[in-house]
């Protein structure tokens, strides 16, 4: 419960999100809906650097960028992938949620892609959410996740589908090792 | 005598003006207190410039090593600090491991955030304009070279380790080029600071050397000088005292040769036969008897200045009727008073209390002082012998005074301070053949003292002079005191 109101205080210190009373109430309902979902489930939370302009990506776009089949942003600064390593629970769920693959399917798509020219910069690779967070911090077109208990002010928040982690119908979630 | 006398002065001391001489003399009356005030003068102007110029020098000290040696090391930690930076930077560059890379950069942002914080504390500590300035250029530059810095991380961290090493050639060496510069200017600025701390340590370090050797060099003139016054002044006191004493034998040899010649003369006419006839026998019976009185008082009076000089004469106090001491003076001097044409006038004022002192000393003083008044009382020959009881000042108590005065030649103002001393004869009276031991009033002030009074003048040159010997009043147990242990003695003079 603590750990989640947390996340919730986080969240609205980073975005500035809820700013009226309706969102405040709106968060607290999600505090409820994080309830419905059961302790082991926390919302996977897309990062990018403070300096990127993008506010929202549909899943779509996100899913091109995590397969390499987007290589710049509209700024024209390239993009950085950021991945945890294999077998983190972070790592499978964008596998599974995002880019529909598993850890092979990825590999050789990657692999294809580097191979024919169509992906540029196979992605980063780091082994702490901490690692996380500094890359995306220092390098302006980083993109990558994070759990909301993992966040701090030297990154910025995307929404997906125009939907903040604790919206109500937010797709992203990571199953707690306590919940696997 | 004479022959040791004068083998005692010989050589003589080199001459100095007379001025001088009585400036000695007079200094060394206070040689003692003159010398010590010079002295603790001395030791507190040393004092007090050596406290001051330790503390000058300690200040100073302690300024250059704060605004300097604590300088020069936040400036290398600076250095340091910027050459962390841009290490750690191209560290990242040499591995593809984005976890150590990660690891790099953070560093690397460390480093420059203690970079930024020295920038910042030499900039508020800046207190030359220079300083400032250069503290201004210096984190314009610092952050010219941070963001390209950022850039080179940036592309490191991308994987393009290429576009990263050409960033930093392009941007980042300039840029960090103009910070070492910068910092290199920060140092020498320091170093401008230590060398003027440095020279200022070192002048204030000579200005106390010079300060302390001046000062220490006067105090020993000052020193030397008051010595030298004083052995001088002493050595004058000796000259001057042996001087008085060779008059003292010329003028003794004098008083003594003249009632001894008379003595001669007389004898000599009795044993030749010239002498005839009762009356004439009676009147050179009675010349023999008055010479060898006169003899035989100097001779008294030498022995008094001589066992009051060796402190072996003492004295019996008890109280004394001042009336009764008087008269009988009165009619102790009255052969020489009348012999010398004097008239004498008493004013003795009535009921006077009882005085404490003793009869042969009392009547001493005041024969000494009455013999004074006829040698130098002059043509008007008139003496005024007065007693009165006045107050004390500036106590509440009362005492008696007895003065002798006269109408005569009147002491020189110059003197009056020396005519107690002994052997002391003014040259006034020398010159006018007055003949005297000089040792009357010297006798009658010690007398007076051990007695427990003293004795003052007032002279006026051709007007006359007054002496007053002041006697404490008994009081009641010195009263009953001597009734009872000493009623023989006391009552006879009572």
């Amino acid at each position: 419960m603590l750990r989640r109101m947390t996340a919730i205080l986080t969240i609205v210190a980073l975005t500035g999100w809820p700013q009226s009373e309706a969102a405040v109430s709106a968060a607290l309902s999600t505090e409820s809906v994080w309830a419905q979902q059961g302790a082991a489930a926390e919302p996977l939370v897309i990062v990018v650097n403070r300096s990127n302009p993008v506010d929202d990506l549909s899943m779509a776009e996100l899913r091109r960028i995590f397969l390499g089949n987007r290589s710049h942003w509209a700024n024209g600064r390239r993009i950085t992938l950021v991945m945890r390593d294999p077998d983190e629970p972070e790592r499978k769920t964008i596998l599974r949620d995002v880019c529909g693959m598993n850890e092979d399917q990825l590999k050789n798509h990657f692999l294809h892609g580097l191979f024919t020219g169509e992906i540029l910069v196979s992605p980063k690779t780091l082994s702490t959410p901490t690692g996380v967070r500094k890359f995306i911090f220092n390098v302006p077109g980083a993109i990558g996740y994070l759990r909301v208990s993992d966040l701090d002010d030297t990154i910025k928040i995307v929404r997906i589908d125009e939907l903040f982690p604790n919206d109500k119908g937010y797709k992203l979630h990571v199953q707690n090792q306590v919940g696997n | 005598m004479t022959r040791r006398l004068k083998f005692a002065f010989s050589p003589r001391p080199p001459r100095l003006t007379p001025a001088l001489d009585r400036t000695l003399s007079a200094a060394s009356r206070h040689n003692a207190a003159l010398l010590l005030l010079l002295v603790c003068c001395g030791v507190a102007v040393i004092g007090a410039f050596v406290i001051r110029d330790l503390q000058s020098a300690n200040t100073e000290a302690q300024r250059a090593y704060s605004g300097t040696v604590q300088g020069l090391q936040q400036i290398g930690e600076l250095q340091y600090d910027a050459q962390e930076t841009r290490r750690a930077t191209l560290y990242a560059l040499t591995t593809s491991d984005s976890n150590l890379q990660v690891e790099y950069a953070d560093q690397s942002r460390t480093a420059d955030q203690r970079v930024k914080d020295g920038i910042a504390k030499y900039g508020s500590q800046a207190k030359r304009p220079e300083e400032s300035v250069l503290a201004i250029r210096l984190g314009r530059d610092w952050n010219n070279y941070l963001s390209v810095r950022d850039e080179v991380l940036a592309s490191i961290l991308e994987g393009s380790t290429k576009e990263a090493v050409s960033l930093d050639l392009s941007g980042g060496v300039p840029a960090f080029e103009r910070v070492r510069q910068d910092l290199n200017e920060v140092k020498r600025l320091y170093g401008e600071d230590a060398a003027r701390s440095q020279a200022n340590l070192v002048a204030s370090a000579r200005r106390s050397t010079w300060r302390l050797v001046g000062i220490h060099s006067f105090t020993l003139l000052i020193s030397g000088a008051a010595v030298w016054a004083i052995q001088r002044s002493r050595m004058l006191s000796a000259i001057q005292l042996a001087k008085l004493q060779m008059e003292f034998v010329a003028s003794v040899s004098h008083e003594l040769r003249t009632p001894l010649a008379v003595l001669n003369s007389a004898a000599d006419n009795i044993a030749d036969g010239l002498v005839v006839g009762k009356t004439a026998l009676k009147k050179y019976g009675a010349i023999l008897q008055h010479q060898s009185r006169a003899m035989g008082q100097l001779v008294d009076e030498i022995l008094l200045f001589a066992s009051t000089e060796d402190g072996t004469h003492s004295y019996v106090l008890q109280p004394l009727q001042v009336s009764t001491i008087v008269e009988s003076i009165v009619a102790e001097t009255e052969g020489l008073v009348r012999g010398a044409g004097f008239v004498l006038d008493r004013q003795i004022e009535p009921d006077l209390p009882l005085v404490l002192g003793d009869v042969s000393g009392v009547s001493q003083c005041l024969h000494n002082l009455i013999s004074n008044a006829v040698k130098y009382g002059g043509d008007r020959r008139q003496i005024v012998l007065r007693a009165l009881a006045a107050p004390v000042e500036p106590w509440s108590g009362r005492e008696v005074r007895i003065s002798v005065i006269d109408r005569g030649i009147g002491i020189d103002s110059s003197e009056i301070d020396q005519i107690f001393d002994p052997f002391y004869r003014s040259p006034r009276v020398n010159a006018a053949q007055i003949h005297g031991t000089g040792l009357g009033l010297s006798l009658a002030k010690r007398i007076a003292e051990s007695m427990g009074g003293r004795i003052t003048v007032l002279s006026e040159i051709s007007a006359g002079s007054t002496f007053t010997l002041h006697l404490r009043i008994a009081k009641g147990e010195d009263v009953q005191t001597v009734l009872e242990a000493s009623r023989p003695v006391v009552s006879s003079h009572l």
